[in-house]
């Protein structure tokens, strides 16, 4: 094939297009928020929640009273006769009703409720809330075994027993069990609001039936079952309100990613009083945009109050975007080796302060990406929101409205060249990250973008851009462009390196939709052709990985097979 | 994945069927007042008929070692671990009856009480079991012993493992609460 005319690699090389100005956003004076002040969305227990602990902590004390001054006695009197009263009015069809209504508390009962809630947690993939469920099952499960085990109390004196037991009696662990599971299942299953305030409604009344039922047949005393279901609830009730509060990890039914924050309610507000205090940017709306192209964070658009209004742009991070992040990274390390150095953040804290700062590289390289506005705290190392500039009517590059001419491809081509300059690699180039406005090209979304990347990585840049770009025209058009910026062994290398896995999804499913081979028209152009670049490569900490995640696996595997998948009681 | 394995772990001691099990010795006697142990109570409650309950009335030698009980409604069970023996080498259980088919009759070492013995296998380990049946109850021993030395299993089970009567136990509790409760429901009061 002939070589095309092609222009030398200039190191100097003009802009293409200035980067517009940012736009005049209106700011207030920022505020400091003063020591001892909380955060815009604090963490918090309700007050239901600090209730019900203290309630248990006063449970723990009274044992601990008890156990020191040795007055179980008394408790025992009490309680017998409560119990002898509750027995006199024994008759042999209020038996039976309660053996019906007492069937919650039995071993079988609580059995299917920790199954049930297992794989309806599985099928819905709500691996948060399985954690949540399992480790507060554990808890209390241990908890109330031991206390049972220290404390020691024999089952009901001079009342016949008609149902069954097992161990010793304080606290009643099948209500304790009950209790915790009851309130799990609310919490792990049931959307806030309406529909979980009744739940808790439910349960109550179950509670309150077995509690009667077990007292009926003498199996608990009242002070068992009093103290079980203190401890039952408290636990649960602590751990789903700290580790999967509402706000990051809702219960919803509805479609949607779960990344997406709900930024409604107490969030919004919070977000709107830390855009004022921290960045002095006075919002008067709050409200997700392209939710169906992000899938790492929850991208807002934000209007600035002012004349005129203006929008700026968010991402808000939470920690659940972190243990996304260092899950995807795991799995690209185990399924491809070193295609980069993949290192997972440790914290959405970290994980914003990068994207902020390979912005602002960005930026103070003339790139034309959005300008940086800050960062925001909404709560203390958990939510963070990234601020800057909003494209106002820009479109993606492979939207049918938007005009790719050469002066947008040499814009693009020009960035990947400017990123090669400044050692950059964007590592997400696709259509939804090339937005156009006014014969602008912008880039967007920076947040895989690496520092000093390896000349690979460099080279999928130029290859992926180049097939985002011919998307909305053509291989010989794009490539002809491309000429004017790199050489042929750069774009060679390029389309070595780009293949399958190393182009963003986006890409491969627009590349498939349009139905030809654009990859393949690239390849036809080349001079000459340079041999793939292995991206299947192992290495000792790929090797470790493996080997961890299956011995990890097959452990995990084992002890749910062998216990947590047995019988609670 | 490693959460999910910590938590596993956790749950080794938790997510079971002997949660309700404890490790607390049922002792014929504690040093301060010689009473018998809560667990013995329990062990009491589970076979409401019977008029003797099993308990350790001496420490365990070297080498043995209490690894739980077990006490249901109906049926309690705890068992003796041994270094050389093995886990759970005696089970000692107490119900309200049992099968004592095939089993012989020999001359009882405890007063009150009627013991049998079987032995099912002599090798390569022993195997067998003791019977003690009595009014409204029956303890049995089930020896599974796995060491050489197989009569210092069975002659830990009439030494460290005795008896203690109902009756005791209804004093014990009587005199525990200054006379305001009872082991038992009124109309069982002093029944086997």
């Amino acid at each position: 094939m002939a070589s095309l005319p092609q222009a030398p690699p200039d190191p100097v090389r003009k802009v293409p297009v200035a980067r517009p100005a940012p736009p005049a956003i209106q700011r207030v004076r920022r505020r400091r928020r003063p020591s001892g002040e909380p955060p815009p969305l604090p963490k918090h227990l309700n007050a239901s929640g600090k209730w019900w602990l203290a309630l248990s902590a006063l449970v723990v004390a009274v044992w601990i009273v008890v156990v020191v001054t040795g007055s179980a006695t008394h408790f025992d009197v009490a309680d017998t006769r409560m119990l002898q009263a509750i027995a006199d009015i024994r008759t042999p069809w209020l038996t039976r009703v309660a053996k019906v209504t007492g069937v919650l508390g039995t071993p079988a009962a609580i059995y299917v409720i920790w199954l049930a809630n297992w794989l309806l947690l599985v099928v819905l993939r709500r691996w948060r809330h399985l954690f949540v469920w399992i480790g507060v099952g554990i808890i209390v499960v241990n908890i109330g075994a031991s206390m049972a085990s220290t404390l020691q109390r024999p089952r009901p004196f001079e009342v016949e027993i008609l149902g069954p037991w097992a161990g010793f009696s304080m606290p009643s662990l099948p209500m304790t069990v009950l209790s915790a599971f009851l309130v799990s299942t609310v919490y792990s299953l049931v959307p806030a609001g309406r529909f979980r305030a009744i739940a808790k409604w439910v349960i109550a009344g179950l509670l309150v039936v077995t509690a009667l039922s077990r007292l009926y047949l003498a199996q608990d005393h009242p002070t068992d079952a009093l103290a079980g279901v203190i401890l039952g609830v408290a636990v649960p009730l602590a751990a789903f309100r700290l580790l999967t509060p509402n706000d990051v990890y809702p219960v919803r039914y509805t479609r949607g990613r779960p990344a997406h924050l709900d930024v409604t309610g107490a969030r919004g507000d919070a977000i709107i009083r830390a855009l004022q205090d921290q960045l002095g940017l006075v919002a008067s709306e709050v409200k997700p945009v392209g939710l169906a192209g992000s899938g790492g964070s929850t991208p807002l658009m934000i209007t600035v109050k002012g004349d005129p209004e203006t929008h700026v742009f968010g991402k808000l991070y939470a920690a659940t975007h972190v243990r996304s992040d260092r899950f995807y990274k795991l799995g690209r390390t185990l399924l491809y080796g070193r295609l980069e150095d993949e290192q997972p953040f440790h914290s959405v804290r970290r994980l914003v302060q990068y994207e902020d700062y390979v912005l602002r590289v960005l930026s103070d390289a003339g790139l034309p990406v959005a300008h940086p506005l800050g960062i925001v705290e909404i709560t203390p190392e958990r939510e963070y929101l990234l601020v800057n500039e909003f494209f106002e009517g820009a479109r993606e590059v492979g939207e049918a409205e938007v005009e790719v001419d050469d002066a947008i491809i040499d814009q693009g081509l020009w960035a990947v060249r400017r990123m090669w300059e400044i050692g950059l690699a964007h590592r997400d180039i696709k259509p939804a990250n090339l937005m156009v406005r006014d014969g602008t090209l912008f880039v967007i979304d920076t947040a895989f973008a690496e520092v000093r990347p390896s000349p690979w990585r460099q080279a999928v840049d130029l290859a992926n851009m180049m097939l985002v770009l011919g998307l909305r025209t053509s291989a010989e058009q794009v490539y002809a462009r491309a000429r004017r910026q790199f050489s042929d062994e750069e774009i060679a290398e390029a389309f070595a390196a780009t293949r399958g896995l190393t182009m963003p999804s986006q890409l491969r499913r627009m590349l498939r939709q349009q139905g030809k081979d654009l990859h393949g028209d690239f390849l036809r152009l080349l001079p000459y052709r340079l041999p793939p670049v292995r991206i299947q490569r192992w290495t000792w900490r790929r090797v470790v990985l493996t080997l961890a995640t299956l011995f990890g696996g097959a452990i995990a595997l084992s002890l749910i097979i062998g216990n947590l998948l047995g019988s609670p009681l | 994945m490693g959460s999910l394995a910590v938590l596993a772990g956790l749950g080794l001691s938790g997510c079971s069927s002997d949660t309700t099990a404890t490790t607390e010795m049922p002792t014929c006697a504690d040093a301060e007042n010689g009473n018998a142990s809560n667990a013995v109570v329990l062990m009491a409650q589970s076979v409401p008929t019977a008029s003797y309950v099993p308990c350790l009335r001496t420490a365990l030698p070297l080498g043995w070692g209490f690894h739980h009980l077990d006490a249901r409604s109906d049926v309690s069970v705890f068992s003796l671990d041994s270094d050389r023996d093995g886990q759970e080498a005696i089970k000692v259980r107490l119900e309200e009856s049992c099968d004592t088919s095939g089993s012989t009759e020999i001359l009882s070492d405890r007063e009150g009480l009627q013991r049998f013995e079987r032995v099912t296998r002599t090798t390569p380990h022993f195997e067998g079991e003791r019977y003690y049946r009595f009014d409204g109850g029956c303890i049995t021993f089930e020896f599974r012993l796995a060491g050489e030395s197989r009569g210092e299993g069975l002659a830990l089970a009439t030494s460290a493992v005795g008896v203690i009567s109902r009756a005791d136990l209804i004093e014990q509790v009587h005199e525990d609460s200054d006379g305001r409760l009872s082991l038992d429901p009124a109309a069982a009061e002093g029944e086997p």
